[in-house]
C-alpha cells in the first residue's frame, strides 16, 4: 500500500518522480497512475473482505439468539415457553434501540475517558462502513448478554422487569464492561500497544468470557437470588425437585445452532481477516472453540454417567455450552491441547458450580449463572495460566506478557484477577440494585397463582401450545388452577415441539 | 486496469531508462502486471463469496418461513404448509430456471422494457456477465422462492396441493420476474438503473424489494385467499371473528429469529457485490443496510409489543414477532438509503401499519393464516412510499450511482418526482398482480381445484392429502395412526424381549 497516502490519495511524491523520467520517454503519467489505481483495488478488496467477514460473524453471533431461545423454551416447563422465547426476541429488539441511543456511545465512543465512552450517541457522528459494522458486530455481543441473563430468572418473573434489567444491561452496564476491555481508552485493555497497560498488561478477554458471560451470569445470579427459587424447586424439608424443561428437542435445536454461531463470536473478534495475520488467528479460534467444546462435551458425558448412572442429554448440552464460555476469553491464546484440557476444567466447574449453588437453595433454570459465571471466570482466569506468549504477542502487536506457566511472570493472570473481580463487583452492584428496586416496587417476581398457572396462560393470551382440534386449551380462571393446572397438565400442555 | 500494450511500452521504457537488461525487464514487467491478475481475483473472490452467501442467507429464510407457517396454522395443517414451503423453493428452482430469470434480467440492456426475452435456462451465462451468471442467479432465485413462499402463508389450511403448485410455479416462472425486470433490469421501465431512460429522472426506488417481493407476494396472496374464501369457523354465524390459533409459539419464535437471520443476506446482500470492481471503496452502503434493517425490524418489534399490551392487556408473542417482520417488510425498500433514525420511525409506521391492516381485514371478512397480505402487501407498500418521503441525498448517490440533480426523498427537499416513481410503481405492481393471480386463482375456483372440501378441512390436510400427521407421539400405538388402521392391529402377538443392552 505504499503509494497511497491515509487519505488513500496517491503519493504525489511517487507521480512527481516517475513524471521526471517522461523527459527519458517514459510515460510517467500511465504508470503513475496504475500503480495508483492497483494499490487502490487492493485497499478496496482488503476493506470489502474485512467489512464482509464482520458482518457475516455478527450474523452469526445474532444466530446465538435463536439458539438461546430454543434452549430457554425447551428448558423450561410448556406453560412458560411463550414468555421465555419474547424475552428473547426483546434482548435482540430493544437492545437494539438501547445500544443505538447510548450503549455504542458509553462503550466506544471516543470523547470519553478510560472508565466510560462518550460520543456517537445514536450514532450521529457514524460516517464510514467500519462505524455501521462496528456498531451491528458489538450489538450482537450486548444482546447476547442480556439473553444470558434472562435465563437465571425464567419462569417466575414480571415482564416489567425483564424489560427494564434488559434494556439497564444492554444500554449501560454492559457497554461500561465492554469499554474497559475493549476500548482502546479503557482502563483494563491490553489494547493499543502505544500504551500503558495495568501490569504492563492489561486483561485479555478475546471475546469475552469476562465481558459477556460474567456479566451476564452475574445479572442473572442478583435477578435469581433476589427473587428466589421456583415454587416446588426445593421441598419444605429443602431438598432439591427436579423440574424438567419440557422439549429435548429443543435443548438439542438451541445448542447446536449456539454452536453454530458460536463461530461468528469467537473467530470473529478478530474482526479482519484479510492479512496473514488475522487469518491465522482466526482459524486457531474456530479450532480451539471447537476443541474446548467438544471436550467439556464428552468429559460431563461421561461424569454425569458416573453420577447419576444414565447418559443425560440436556446436561451435555450444558456442558458443551460451558466449554464454549470458557474458551471465549483465550481461543485466539490457547494451544489446541490447552482448549482440551479447558474443556475437562469446564465441565467440572459446571458440575461443581451446580451441586454449589444447590445448598446455597440457587434455583436458575439455565444453569445461567453456574454457566456463564462459573466457566466464564474459569476461562478468563485460564488464559493468565496458559496464555501462549507468542500468540499474544501475535493479537496485541507487543510481546513480553503471557501466561504464567509460559512465562513465569504472574502479570497477565493478575491483570486477569483484576479484571474479574472488577467485573464481579460493577455488575453484582448495578445489578443488585436493580433488582433490588424491582422487588421494593413489586415489579420483579409474579403472584404464586400465576406462576402455578403459568407466564403464557396469565400474561401472554394464551398457551404456546393451544392444542389440536381434540383438546382446546380453555384459559382456567386464577383460583381454580390449582388442581385444574396439575391433573389437566398432559392433555391440555402436551409437548408438541 | 489491465496490463495492456501501452503499460507494457511504459514500463519498457522504464527498463530502458534504468538501463535495466532484458530479464530484469522481464522481473518487472510481470511484476506489475502479475499484481493486476491477483487483485482482480481477490476482487471476484470477495464478490463471488459476498453474492453466494447473501443467496444462502436467503434461503435460510424458507427455514424460517417454513416454521412460521407451522407453527402459526394448527396441527392438522403442519405437514401441508411445510410442504408447500418446500415446494416453494423446490419448483421455484425449475420454472425461474427455464423462464423466470430470463423473464426478469435476460438481455441485459438490450432487451425491451417490459419483459426480458433471453437466457431461458441459462442458456447463455458466463462468468464474465454481471448479471446472467450463476451466483445471480441463486442470488435472485431465492428472492423468488421468498415471493412464492409468502403468499402459501395467505391460503393455507383451505387450498389443494395442486393449487399451491400452478400458482407457485406461474408467480415465480412469470408474474414475480416481470416486476423484477421493471423495477430491477437494467432496461426495465421503471427501473433506477436504466440509465438510457430513467423514469422521471430517478427511476422506482426498492433495494431489495418492499415492492417487487413483498407486495408482490402479499396481493398474489390477497387474490387467492379473497377467491377461496376465509377458513370454516373463521367468522361466525353473525360475522363475529373467531380467533384461531396456531398450535405452537416455539416454531413462530423459531421460525422469525431464523427470517431475521436470512434478513440480512436480503437487504445487504441487495448489492451484490461488496467491492467495486474499480475505485476505493468509500461507501458504507451493506453495513449500513444491515444497522437500518435491525433498528426498522426492532422498533416494530417494540412498538407492537406495547400496543398489543394496551389494546388486549397482555404481551403477546406471536403479534410481536409479526411486527417484527412487518418492519423488515417496510424497511427493505430502502435499507441503504435512509439514515438509521428514520428506520426506527419506519419500524414504528410499520407495527400501526399492520394492526390497522389486521383491523380492516376484520371488517372485510378477509383470512389470512398468516396475516401474510396485510404484513407483506401493507408494510410493503409502506416501506416503498417511505423511500419516496425519506431518501438522502448522499446515500441515493452512492447506493445507485445517481448523480448531482437527481430527485430524492421530499422531506429532505428532493422534490416529489421519487415519490411519485415509487407511487406510481406500487400501483402498476398491485395492478399486475391483482390482474394476473386473481386470473389465475379464479380460473383454478372454477376448475374446482382451489379449495378443498369442508370434510376435508375439518379432518386436516395433513391426514386427508399427506397420508401422514406432523406429530405422532404414540408410537403407533393410539393417537392419530390408530384410526386409519384396526382395533386389533396393535395387539402384542408375542411376549416382547427383555433388552440385552446393558447401556
Amino acid at each position: 500500500m505504499g503509494v497511497l497516502d491515509a487519505d488513500g490519495e496517491c503519493f504525489t511524491a511517487i507521480r512527481d518522480e516517475l513524471v521526471k523520467l517522461e523527459s527519458q520517454g517514459v510515460n510517467g503519467t500511465l504508470l503513475a497512475t496504475h500503480l495508483c489505481d492497483l494499490a487502490s483495488s487492493l485497499v478496496s478488496s482488503t476493506y470489502g473482505l474485512n467489512t464482509f467477514f464482520v458482518l457475516i460473524s455478527a450474523y452469526l453471533v445474532f444466530a446465538m439468539q435463536i439458539g438461546f431461545a430454543m434452549l430457554c423454551a425447551g428448558s423450561v416447563r410448556a406453560k412458560n415457553t411463550m414468555n421465555i422465547m419474547l424475552t428473547n426476541v426483546l434482548d435482540a429488539a430493544a437492545g437494539a434501540l438501547s445500544y443505538y441511543l447510548v450503549g455504542y456511545g458509553f462503550a466506544y465512543g471516543k470523547d470519553g475517558n478510560k472508565f466510560i465512552g462518550s460520543g456517537s450517541f445514536a450514532m450521529h457522528d457514524f460516517k464510514s462502513d467500519v462505524d455501521y459494522r462496528n456498531w451491528i458486530f458489538q450489538w450482537a455481543f450486548a444482546a447476547a448478554s442480556a439473553g444470558i441473563a434472562s435465563g437465571s430468572i425464567a419462569e417466575r418473573t414480571q415482564f416489567t422487569a425483564y424489560l427494564v434489567y434488559s434494556t439497564f444491561l444492554t444500554g449501560f452496564v454492559y457497554p461500561v464492561v465492554s469499554h474497559w476491555v475493549w476500548s482502546p481508552y479503557g482502563w483494563l485493555t491490553a489494547l493499543d500497544p502505544e500504551k500503558e497497560h495495568l501490569f504492563k498488561s492489561g486483561m485479555v478477554d478475546f471475546a469475552g468470557s469476562g465481558v459477556v458471560h460474567m456479566v451476564g451470569g452475574i445479572a442473572g445470579f442478583w435477578g435469581a437470588f433476589l427473587e428466589g427459587p421456583r415454587l416446588g424447586r426445593f421441598d419444605v424439608r429443602g431438598r432439591k425437585q427436579e423440574i424438567k424443561g419440557h422439549s429435548g428437542t429443543l435443548i438439542v435445536l438451541g445448542s447446536f445452532l449456539l454452536w453454530f454461531g458460536w463461530y461468528g463470536f469467537n473467530p470473529g473478534s478478530q474482526v479482519a481477516i484479510a492479512d496473514q495475520v488475522s487469518a491465522i488467528i482466526v482459524a486457531r479460534c474456530a479450532i480451539t472453540t471447537t476443541l474446548c467444546g467438544a471436550a467439556a462435551a464428552v468429559t460431563t458425558l461421561f461424569a454425569k454417567k458416573l453420577l447419576v448412572a444414565h447418559w443425560s442429554v440436556a446436561d451435555v448440552c450444558n456442558g458443551l455450552l460451558g466449554g464454549f464460555a470458557a474458551i471465549t476469553a483465550g481461543c485466539a491464546f490457547v494451544e489446541p491441547w490447552a482448549a482440551v484440557l479447558l474443556g475437562f476444567l469446564a465441565a467440572w466447574t459446571l458440575i461443581g458450580m451446580n451441586a454449589l449453588m444447590e445448598k446455597f437453595q440457587y434455583d436458575d433454570p439455565l444453569e445461567a449463572f453456574q454457566l456463564h459465571g462459573g466457566c466464564g471466570l474459569l476461562g478468563v482466569l485460564f488464559v493468565g495460566l496458559l496464555g501462549k506468549e507468542d500468540y499474544v504477542e501475535q493479537v496485541f502487536s507487543r510481546g513480553n506478557f503471557g501466561g504464567l506457566f509460559y512465562t513465569g511472570s504472574g502479570r497477565l493472570l493478575a491483570a486477569q484477577l483484576v479484571g474479574a473481580i472488577v467485573i464481579i463487583l460493577w455488575t453484582s452492584l448495578l445489578m443488585g440494585i436493580c433488582f433490588a428496586l424491582l422487588k421494593a416496587f413489586n415489579l420483579l417476581r409474579i403472584s404464586q397463582e400465576d406462576e402455578i398457572a403459568g407466564l403464557d396462560l396469565t400474561r401472554h393470551g394464551g398457551s404456546n401450545y393451544p392444542g389440536d382440534d381434540h383438546h382446546p386449551a380453555k384459559l382456567y380462571p386464577p383460583t381454580a388452577l390449582g388442581q385444574a393446572a396439575d391433573s389437566n397438565a398432559k392433555n391440555v400442555y402436551s409437548s408438541k415441539v | 486496469m489491465a496490463c495492456n500494450s501501452t503499460l507494457e511500452a511504459a514500463l519498457a521504457a522504464v527498463a530502458s531508462a534504468a538501463k535495466l537488461d532484458v530479464n530484469q525487464s522481464a522481473v518487472l514487467t510481470d511484476f506489475v502486471c502479475g499484481y493486476d491478475g491477483r487483485i482482480g481475483d481477490a476482487v471476484t473472490g470477495t464478490n463471488a463469496m459476498f453474492l453466494l452467501f447473501s443467496a444462502y442467507l436467503v434461503f435460510a429464510m424458507q427455514a424460517g418461513f417454513g416454521m412460521l407457517c407451522a407453527g402459526s396454522v394448527r396441527a392438522k395443517n403442519a405437514l401441508n404448509i411445510m410442504l408447500t414451503n418446500v415446494m416453494d423453493a423446490a419448483a421455484g428452482a425449475i420454472s425461474f430456471f427455464v423462464f423466470g430469470f430470463a423473464f426478469a434480467f435476460g438481455g441485459g440492456a438490450e432487451s425491451n422494457a417490459f419483459i426480458g426475452d433471453y437466457n431461458f435456462a441459462q442458456s447463455h451465462f458466463s462468468a464474465d456477465d454481471a448479471l446472467a451468471n450463476y451466483g445471480m442467479w441463486m442470488f435472485q432465485w431465492a428472492f423468488a422462492a421468498a415471493a412464492a413462499g409468502i403468499t402459501s402463508g395467505s391460503i393455507a389450511e383451505r387450498t389443494q396441493f395442486t393449487g399451491y403448485l400452478a400458482y407457485s410455479t406461474f408467480l415465480t416462472g412469470f408474474v414475480y420476474p416481470v416486476i423484477a425486470h421493471w423495477v430491477w433490469a437494467p432496461s426495465g421501465w421503471i427501473s433506477a438503473f436504466n440509465t438510457g431512460n430513467m423514469f422521471l429522472d430517478v427511476g422506482m426506488v426498492d433495494f431489495a424489494g418492499s415492492g417487487v417481493v413483498h407486495m408482490t407476494g402479499g396481493i398474489a396472496g390477497f387474490m387467492g385467499a379473497w377467491i377461496e374464501g376465509p377458513r370454516l369457523g373463521r367468522f361466525d354465524a353473525k360475522g363475529r371473528t373467531q380467533e384461531m390459533k396456531g398450535h405452537s409459539g416455539t416454531l413462530v419464535v423459531l421460525g422469525t429469529f431464523l427470517l431475521w437471520f436470512g434478513w440480512y443476506g436480503f437487504n445487504p446482500g441487495s448489492l451484490t457485490a461488496i467491492v467495486p470492481a474499480d475505485g476505493v471503496l468509500k461507501h458504507a452502503i451493506v453495513a449500513r443496510a444491515a444497522v437500518t434493517t435491525t433498528l426498522s425490524g426492532g422498533a416494530a418489534a417494540l412498538t407492537t409489543l406495547f400496543a398489543r399490551r394496551w389494546m388486549t392487556g397482555h404481551w403477546n408473542v406471536t403479534d410481536v414477532c409479526n411486527g417484527l417482520l412487518g418492519g423488515f417488510a417496510a424497511v427493505t425498500a430502502g435499507c441503504s438509503v435512509i439514515e438509521p433514525w428514520a428506520a426506527i420511525l419506519l419500524g414504528f409506521l410499520a407495527a400501526w401499519t399492520l394492526i390497522g391492516m389486521n383491523r380492516l381485514a376484520e371488517r372485510i371478512k378477509y383470512d389470512d393464516p398468516l396475516e401474510a397480505f396485510q404484513l407483506h402487501g401493507g408494510c410493503g407498500l409502506l416501506g416503498v412510499v417511505f423511500v419516496g418521503l425519506l431518501a438522502k441525498k448522499s446515500f441515493l448517490m452512492e447506493a445507485y450511482g445517481k448523480v448531482e440533480g437527481t430527485p430524492y426523498g421530499l422531506f429532505y427537499g428532493g422534490g416529489g418526482k421519487l415519490l411519485a416513481a415509487q407511487l406510481i410503481g406500487a400501483i402498476c405492481i398491485a395492478a399486475w398482480t391483482a390482474v394476473t393471480m386473481g386470473v389465475l386463482f379464479y380460473a383454478l375456483q372454477m376448475f374446482g381445484l382451489l379449495r378443498i372440501t369442508q370434510e376435508e378441512e375439518a379432518a386436516g390436510l395433513d391426514l386427508t392429502a399427506h397420508g401422514n400427521s406432523s406429530y405422532v407421539f404414540d408410537d403407533g400405538k393410539g393417537g392419530q395412526d390408530a384410526k386409519l388402521l384396526p382395533p386389533d392391529a396393535f395387539q402384542a402377538k408375542a411376549p416382547v424381549k427383555q433388552g440385552t443392552e446393558r447401556v
